[in-house]
């Protein structure tokens, strides 16, 4: 299936938490401002309900997305409020993929965490964790997976501070 | 990082004996020993770290700790132009860089929806196939060598050299190339080129078998990687592993022939190569041989894509019309290519400036090692090396 | 042959004056015998590190030391002793000191003892031996306690797994090693290596234990000391005390410099002397061709009693000492290149398959190998003689 037979799957089984979609398009000859959007499609999920989501991506016979492919974060810019989660599934029946975002607070970035339903979730979501400061609720081993356990500060988010030094060696 | 020790009572009871009238209490406590399995080690592969802990031989838990090797690959991403970054992506999977600078310029040229030339096509494909070899030549040798077959990796190092020395000739650097460039290629061949590679096709293809028979079905080399380790099919699936872990686990799926990329699908169609997917031979299937025998079919394979390239070779120009200072247009795009190891994905998000907003790399060695930790438990310290080196894990892409 | 001496307690007999009481010659001839034994060893450790070594490159298609001293390298061990001596005396903090030190020591002692065993020629030998392989295999079981005590010694996790699979391994391999030499002794009658050289002498030196019309059980004999010898000598493929690639060096992990030099000196002169036994009473010891047309032209004793009764050297008797000293040597060194292009070709087994291996399959079929030689010796003995 192409992408907008999934989004149409999608919304015919009532999947959890799907808000929309978002597909590749020109820019509006009119403004000039408006460039439009170039890559993949992907579908917009309400982060709450992201594993009830992924549940369903998985269990449906049509969609049957049997792998978890990538689960990471995105800070699109300093001055916006959201950090992007995006997730990559793959369907090995149905050689398809399906690209997820879901959109987070940066004040406040909790979600349940997906590791019930993808095993391979469980180190990506460490180490979106340590990389942007989400906290993944549930989540059966939260530890740094590639920082040091007392590393200060979410280095992949854009108002990331470099630390002067650490354990007395310099950071310039 | 976990830094605690503690000391499990395993079969900790007081015994209670009576002998007349006296009661004697026998307090037998053993203790299950905590070993760390690097992060200097001959077999880890890299720097990793396993804390392993034992009873005796068997190992009762294991606890993989990476960023040993953390360069921070992906916060340079965001501060450097497109085609500066390229350079990184040779140094996470250092030992097939070709796959993965084809893997970082197709993610940026799916975003840009341009058309690479057919002769760009051609030659990127063969550069990824014999960077294949070469990338399985050393897993399959470390892996003798962890085992104790200290010869078949010599042997095999030789041909290395020889797929190295083509690649010198073809873009200077032996290990880390910068040669799929975003649009194309870097330079064209060198006159001759192909046809060295046309006899280096030959030279391997004669060679293989003595590999085969060296190690891959000595009695011995089969008792310690037969039935060991096996991961079924649906904890591949679950754990997201992908490439020769998931065939060798008789899954069959291959990017390369399912969600086509390049000229693949058009190899494919003409029956130039197949898949190979274990199916349990000496064992189970989803053992370490069946992982190692997957390896040596897919040299074999590479070989014959090669040669399909080589005889199809034409004419033209080998790097598309760019700009010198790349503005990527505005959009993200995921681009999953085949890598030696499994699937290595670039996610890239633009915003239309010279420098990406997000360059995420889905490497398949972070996936894949993230399986030891229920693997290797139940098997004996000798054969978590062997597990290990099954994985053929990289840390540099493990720890990016 | 004399009995209750050697060769060089009759030339100091010979040479001292009357005044010197025995004892004293007697006390020199050992001190020379253990300063030419350790002699033996040391030279022999050097020659097998370059050997090995050049084998190794072969067997992998490179040339191995070419530079050390001109031709192929042959002073590399030289040049590698002279570093290993210069290195720093290095005993880790939280090791036990006085067993860390005294690890490798023991492990020299017990083979250089085993050693004394070993016949240079027929004539010339460090001590009678009527207890000759026993001893052998009893002393050269002794460094099982040193490497033990090394790996403890050390005070690491990795070295304490290579002591312990190094112990259940030789504990594993005694029997089928004893197992498989009674077949040959059996035949030979006698524990003395110069003896079971000696009766190996028929047919112009070619009727050696293992050929097929002394005893069919003769070669499965063999073999299975080959096997046996191997894992007790620590080479692959049952090099797990020191697996290289899973526990660093096993045992040997925390040793540096000298200290570890004597341990690498144990395992050539381990595999030496095994592959000395081997040859004495698989393939014929002293004899050979070669050596049966040196005892034709010549004497064969160095020290001959004249009707009189005094010692006399006799000179004519040097070539044919030579030539079987020679021989006896060749062959060694044959066995210990064998074990060495085992090593480079086989990988390397799991502990539990090295004790699965040991005591489920080569002890009953050493049982057999006994048992089958002895009744062939029993047939052979009621209806030839």
């Amino acid at each position: 299936m192409d992408f907008q037979g999934i989004h149409d799957r999608l919304r015919a089984i009532g999947a959890p938490g799907l808000v929309g979609a978002d597909e590749p398009r020109q820019g509006d000859p009119k403004d000039k401002k408006d460039k439009g959007r170039a890559g993949d499609p992907f579908v917009l999920v309400d982060p709450q309900r992201l594993t009830d989501f992924l549940r369903v991506c998985r269990d449906d016979e049509r969609l049957c997305f049997e792998m978890l492919v990538d689960l990471t974060a995105t800070d699109p810019a300093k001055d916006q409020a959201h950090l992007w989660v995006n997730v990559q599934l793959l369907s090995l029946r149905h050689r398809q993929r399906l690209a997820i975002k879901c959109l987070l607070e940066k004040a406040a970035p909790r979600l349940p965490t997906t590791v019930p339903v993808y095993r391979a979730s469980q180190w990506h979501e460490r180490e979106c964790a340590e990389m942007f400061g989400i906290t993944f609720e549930g989540h059966p081993d939260p530890r740094n997976v590639l920082l040091p356990a007392d590393w200060v500060g979410h280095p992949l988010r854009k108002d990331y501070q470099y630390p002067k030094e650490y354990h007395g060696i310099s950071c310039e | 990082m976990s830094d605690t020790h503690t000391a499990s009572g395993l079969g900790g009871d007081a015994r209670v004996l009576r002998s007349g009238e006296r009661e004697f209490t026998l307090d037998v406590r053993t203790q299950d020993m905590e070993i760390n399995f690097g992060p200097q080690h001959p077999a880890t592969h890299g720097v990793m770290r396993i804390l392993i802990r034992a009873d005796g031989e068997l190992v009762t838990g294991a606890q993989p700790h990476l960023g040993y090797l953390h360069r921070c690959a992906e916060k340079i991403g965001e501060s450097v132009e497109w085609l500066q970054y390229l350079p990184y992506t040779d140094r996470y999977d250092y030992l097939a860089a070709m796959n993965n600078n084809l893997g970082y310029s197709m993610a940026v040229e799916a975003v840009m929806g341009i058309a690479i030339p057919r002769r760009a096509e051609l030659i990127r494909i063969i550069c990824a196939e014999l960077n294949r070899i070469g990338s399985h030549l050393i897993a399959v040798g470390t892996y003798g060598m962890d085992i104790g077959a200290f010869t078949p990796f010599l042997y095999m190092f030789r041909e290395r050299e020889w797929m190295m020395a083509l690649f010198e000739k073809i873009c200077g650097a032996r290990l880390t190339y910068s040669y799929i460039r975003i649009g194309g290629l870097f330079n064209d061949a060198p006159p001759g080129w192909f046809e060295e590679v046309a006899l280096f096709c030959d030279t391997f293809e004669a060679k293989w078998p003595e590999y085969y028979d060296l190690l891959i079905v000595n009695k011995i080399f089969v008792k310690r990687t037969a039935n060991v380790g096996v991961i079924p099919g649906r904890v591949c699936l679950d754990f997201g592993l992908t490439g020769p872990i998931l065939r060798g686990s008789g899954v069959d799926w291959d990017l390369r022939r399912d969600m086509p990329y390049s000229l693949y699908g058009e190899i494919w169609r003409d029956g130039a190569f197949q898949v190979p997917v274990a199916r349990g031979e000496m064992g189970t299937v989803g053992d370490c041989w069946d992982r190692t025998w997957v390896r040596m079919r897919e040299m074999q394979e590479s070989i014959r894509i090669v040669r399909w390239c080589l005889a199809h070779i034409e004419e033209g120009p080998v790097m598309a019309e760019i700009p010198k200072i790349l503005k990527v247009p505005k959009g993200e795009a995921y681009v999953g290519i085949e890598n030696p190891r499994g699937e290595l994905g670039h996610y890239v998000v633009s915003d239309g400036e010279k420098m990406a907003v997000r360059v995420r790399v889905r490497g398949p060695s972070f996936c894949n090692v993230a399986v030891l930790e229920d693997v290797l438990p139940g098997a004996l310290v000798a054969d978590a090396v062997a597990i290990i080196g099954s994985t053929d894990i990289v840390m540099g892409e493990t720890d990016r | 042959m004399q009995s209750g001496s050697n060769a060089f307690l009759e030339a100091l007999r010979a040479i001292a004056p009357a005044a010197v009481p025995d004892w004293v010659l007697m006390v020199t001839a050992a001190v020379i015998g253990f300063a030419i034994a350790l002699g033996l060893i040391s030279v022999a450790a050097l020659f097998f590190v370059w050997l090995e070594r050049k084998v190794a490159g072969h067997i992998q298609c490179r040339y191995g030391p070419m530079y050390a001293g001109g031709w192929h390298g042959w002073a590399q061990s030289l040049a590698d002793g002279v570093k290993l001596m210069l290195k720093e005396d290095l005993v880790p903090r939280d090791a036990d000191r006085a067993l860390f030190i005294f690890a490798p020591g023991l492990v020299l002692a017990a083979i250089l003892g085993a050693m004394a065993a070993y016949p240079l020629a027929p004539a010339v030998f460090f001590g009678q031996f009527s207890l000759g392989v026993f001893f052998i295999v009893a002393m050269s079981s002794m460094t099982t306690i040193g490497v033990v005590m090394a790996g403890w010694a050390s005070n690491s996790k990795w070295t304490t797994y290579g002591a312990m699979r190094e112990a259940a391994q030789v504990v594993a391999y005694e029997i089928p090693l004893g197992l498989s030499l009674l077949v040959p002794v059996m035949a030979a009658g006698t524990l003395d290596l110069r003896a079971a050289s000696a009766m190996q002498s028929g047919l112009w030196g070619m009727d050696w234990l293992i050929m097929p019309w002394n005893n069919p059980f003769m070669l499965p004999a063999g073999v299975l000391f080959l096997v046996a010898a191997l894992a007790e000598t620590k080479r692959a493929p049952f090099d797990l005390p020191e697996a290289e690639s899973e526990l660093v060096a096993g045992f040997m992990t925390e040793y540096s410099g000298i200290r570890w030099s004597f341990f690498f000196m144990e395992e050539y002169a381990a595999m030496f002397l095994m592959s000395a036994v081997g040859a004495v009473f698989f393939l014929g010891g002293f004899e050979s061709p070669l050596t049966h047309l040196a005892a034709q032209i010549g004497g064969t004793e160095l020290f001959v009693r004249d009707a009189a009764g005094t010692l006399a050297f006799d000179a004519s008797a040097i070539p044919y000492q030579i030539v079987a000293g020679l021989t006896l040597l060749a062959k060694t060194v044959f066995g210990v290149f064998l074990m060495m292009w085992l090593r480079w070709t086989l990988p390397r087994v799991r502990i539990d398959q090295v004790m699965t291996m040991g005591y489920k399959y080569l002890t009953p079929l050493a049982l057999l190998c006994v048992v089958g030689a002895a009744a062939w010796e029993a047939i052979k003995h009621a209806l030839w003689s």
